[in-house]
């Protein structure tokens, strides 16, 4: 799992039939001292997350696979949105 | 998922059996420069993937890699580590 920051959405009309419904969000990885990675990331998110929030993302398909089926394609999943308030500097630094 | 550009397909003759019928695309993934510019360029290191969507040369696709992206064929057992999941319409990024 890793921090990463949100930048966007993705609207997308041709996806594998697992993923209809599915909301996509562009997100970019967080380091430790708040940089960003070079490359963006297409994440599938259920709770909710908006532009400028740092959520915690899973690389593990398995929850994917146990909402969308076995056939999906599905990795990359927001499993939190962090807490501003309650959270430690290097967490905070991406949503400032 | 990350995002690449398709740069074209792939024809293999011969392949594993499990690749038969299967297209393949070279993507090149697509950094986050150059989606903030719109400038149609990828940056990445280029790559080969399977592709269900029908994508063509130019589009934007996000593509899964590792094990997930052979789930689609489950429960063969096909030697894929980049499908194409979906072909993007529209971004909406701060540029």
């Amino acid at each position: 799992m890793f921090l990463a920051r949100i930048e966007g959405t993705v609207v997308s009309s041709t996806k594998h039939p697992t993923l209809d419904g599915c909301r996509f969000l562009i997100a970019q990885r967080l380091e430790a001292d708040g940089s960003a990675g070079s490359e963006p990331i297409v994440i599938v998110d259920w709770l909710g997350a908006g532009r400028g929030d740092t959520v915690v993302v899973s690389t593990d398909g398995d929850i994917a696979r146990v909402r969308l089926g076995n056939t999906t394609p599905a990795r990359m999943v927001v499993v939190g949105i962090v807490d501003p308030l309650q959270s430690s500097d290097c967490a905070r630094q991406g949503s400032q | 998922m990350r995002l690449g550009m398709v740069r074209g397909h792939v024809v293999l003759n011969p392949a594993v059996p499990a690749f038969r019928g299967k297209t393949l695309v070279v993507l090149e993934p697509v950094t986050m420069d150059n989606l903030r510019a719109r400038n149609g360029l990828g940056g990445g290191k280029s790559l080969v993937a399977i592709d269900a969507l029908g994508a063509a040369q130019g589009q934007m696709v996000a593509f899964t890699e590792g094990r997930e992206a052979a789930n689609p064929f489950w429960p063969n057992a096909v030697p894929v580590d980049a499908y194409c999941s979906l072909i993007v319409d529209a971004i909406d990024v701060q540029p």
